[in-house]
């Protein structure tokens, strides 16, 4: 069954050249960041950014797109969902190795 | 250390230039994700959360320097300058681009690496003791054995589509140090009265959703009949195993169903129908790999070095090491160094391209050119000798690689959880962290002891929470990370699994909960107790009565 699809949505997916998170903007174009997204309101909507999605993986540019519910918090625009969340903000920790400051976590979530 | 010969190399060649082909058609579009994903994971390669992780293997963790030294150069040149070593002895890159990837791999090949048999439902990357063949307490090295297995089980026709993955462990010592009945299948080789040696066989382990301990199905299995039992074991497992269900597919689902008694019995059964007349080439096989394992030239020391005496009279911080991080080995005047890779509030397990390069260039210098990757995401130099752990020690003080913290409280196992991996629930790594800060001042976890803290971001377990004294497992509800706990779980020779303490902590209250079981161990414990020791005497009342009243 069909999940039922509520709320302001984005599509996102990954890059397939390198795998980086990219979110569906205006006129076919992808890019990284939430906040350029194009977002999709109405059934309308939703179904053109999905069909644009198609287009993408059928031009072996974008693996796997899928929509993810948008909301604002506290000014901003964030995915609902915890681990998009996460997958839009990169890791949490430090991964500058070769500075020696391993392991300084950087803002939390 | 075991070399290549002419059908391995060309083999591992073979797939280098097969998975180059394969890129370049996905790039092209001639192969769709679909068609390509399982070629992609047969190679180690992963769609993660963020970008691409290739899975290296290092066959039983064993590495030599020009190996490490390709590990580094790998994460400069094509990811970013650092690496994750794993619970399953393996590497992982996180932040390869796919069209670099057979350049990748055709860099491996030229050091005998590859990324076969780190991903898919086959037999995977065998793991062992990471101090095999230098144990003091080791009846003999299980390596030749792991690479019999590895060549056996890499190419079989019949292990390349099983219901499930598939791992073996393997040991020769007395102390259990590969978690051995948390494996598909555990081999522990021992001596019997004779003084002959053989195998001990546990299968049905694994942790994941359902964790369980693996029975022992033979006490005694002649070395010689190894691959034929295994045949057999694999065989009433690609019968019965459950192909229909992703989550009753492993063998210890199995077992469990069937009993062990009538599984043992129909691997028995299955095992006397197997020929025997390709033991020969076998054994032959086995010789020559063994050949390679055989001890490497040891300088005759006495068994005490007066010199090593004095320093650590005289350097606390050096006999602070020595003592957690240097341990009995088999020849005189040597000790197995472990290096450990978690440095307070650090990534466990992680280590930069400088750490590797300079762990080689110490292998070389000191260790006779071998290095070992632990379970427990830790490094081993296995041959140093005594009178040099005191240069040792200073070097690798000057790489950040000196933290004297081995099997204490913030030598945390830690899964990449959701800072990298696709299907974690929970961040595993800023918990390691925290919980490392809070209990890593050095007298403060040598006080405490023994504590073996794991860490999973999912219930796949890849952290081995089951299998720690204090477990974590991170979940998410409603849209928030939260933590469950569980206590008394091991993973050695007397292995447990964690019970679940109560209800979850949030990411905040998390550390105060671990600190609290902490203390109440500390107030409760008797005559030097450990932690596990003093857990299963008192059991976990005490400390749920602790961690829910304060939480
Ligand atoms: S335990 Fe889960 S989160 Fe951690 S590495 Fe394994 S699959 Fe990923």
């Amino acid at each position: 069954m069909a999940k039922k699809i509520t709320g302001t949505q984005a599509l996102t997916g990954n890059r397939l050249s390198d795998g980086g998170v990219v979110f569906l903007a205006s006129n076919g174009v992808w890019r990284a960041g939430l906040e350029n997204a194009r977002l999709a309101h109405s059934d309308e909507d939703i179904a053109d950014l999905e069909a644009e999605g198609a287009d993408a993986v059928e031009a072996n540019r974008i693996v796997d797109p899928y929509l993810v519910r948008v909301e604002v918090r506290q000014g901003r625009l964030v995915p609902a969902a915890f681990r998009e969340h996460m997958r839009t903000r990169g890791p949490s920790v430090n991964l500058d190795f070769n500075s020696r400051t391993n392991g300084q976590a950087a803002s939390a979530a | 250390m075991y070399r290549y010969d002419e059908f391995d190399a060309t083999f591992v060649r073979q797939r280098v230039d097969q998975f180059r082909g394969q890129v370049e058609r996905r790039v092209n579009g001639e192969l769709s994700e679909e068609e390509f994903r399982p070629l992609r994971l047969m190679n180690g390669l992963y769609l993660q959360l963020h970008a691409y992780m290739l899975r290296v293997a290092v066959p039983y963790g064993t590495l030599n320097s020009a190996q490490m030294r390709k590990l580094a150069f790998i994460a400069d040149t094509y990811d970013r300058g650092y690496g994750h070593f794993t619970t399953r002895q393996n590497i992982q890159y996180n932040w390869p681009r796919l069209p670099d990837v057979p350049d990748i791999l055709e860099h491996l090949a030229e050091v005998e690496m590859h990324a076969i048999q780190t991903s898919g439902n086959c037999i995977r990357n065998v793991t062992a003791d990471h101090w095999a063949g230098v144990a003091a307490d080791e009846a003999e090295d299980p390596r030749p054995h792991a690479e019999l297995m590895r060549q056996w089980s890499s190419l079989h026709p019949e292990f390349s589509f099983l219901p499930r993955k598939f791992k073996i462990a393997v040991t020769g010592a007395s102390a259990d140090r590969a978690a051995i009945r948390y494996h598909d299948i555990g081999l522990r080789l021992k001596k019997n009265g004779q003084g002959e040696v053989g195998f001990e066989v546990f299968a049905g382990g694994g942790m994941g959703r359902t964790p369980m301990l693996a029975p022992r199905v033979r006490d005694w299995l002649a070395k010689e009949d190894l691959l034929p039992y295994l045949e057999a074991i694999m065989r009433v497992y690609n019968l019965h195993g459950r192909r229909d269900n992703k989550y009753k597919a492993r063998i210890k689902i199995l077992v469990h169903a069937l009993g062990a008694e009538e599984f043992t019995a129909q691997v028995e059964r299955e095992y006397a129908r197997i020929d025997a007349p390709h033991i020969e080439p076998e054994q032959q096989e086995l010789k020559r790999i063994a050949a390679y394992f055989a001890p490497p030239d040891y300088d005759a020391l006495p068994g005490d070095d007066p010199a090593l005496a004095l320093r650590l009279e005289k350097h606390e911080d050096f006999a602070g090491w020595v003592e957690r991080n240097v341990s009995a080995h088999r020849a005189p005047g040597y000790g197995i160094v472990n290096i450990s890779l978690k440095p307070i509030g650090g990534i466990p397990g992680d280590a930069s391209s400088d750490q590797m390069r300079a762990v080689a260039d110490l292998a070389e210098t000191f260790s006779l050119d071998e290095i070992r990757i632990s379970h427990e995401q830790n490094l081993v130099l296995p041959n140093v000798a005594k009178r040099d752990l005191f240069a040792l020690w200073q070097s690798l003080g000057e790489h950040s690689l000196a933290d004297a913290n081995i099997g204490l409280a913030s030598d945390i196992i830690a899964c990449p959880g959701l800072d990298y991996c696709g299907l974690a629930t929970a961040r595993s790594i800023p918990i390691a962290q925290d919980i490392s800060r809070r209990l890593g001042d050095p007298a403060r976890q040598r006080e405490i002891g023994d504590m073996k803290i794991k860490i999973s971001g999912c219930i796949n377990a890849c952290g081995h929470h089951h299998a720690g004294h204090i477990g974590i497992l991170g979940l998410e509800k409603r849209g928030e990370e939260y933590y469950q706990i569980t206590l008394g779980g091991s993973g050695d020779e007397r292995a447990s699994v964690g019970e679940i303490i109560g209800p979850g902590f949030s990411a905040e209250n998390l550390t105060d909960a671990v600190e609290t079981i902490v203390d109440t161990y500390m107030g409760l414990r008797e005559n030097g107790e450990t932690f596990l020791e003093a857990y299963r005497r008192v059991g976990p009342d005490p400390f749920k009565e602790a961690v829910y009243a304060t939480h």
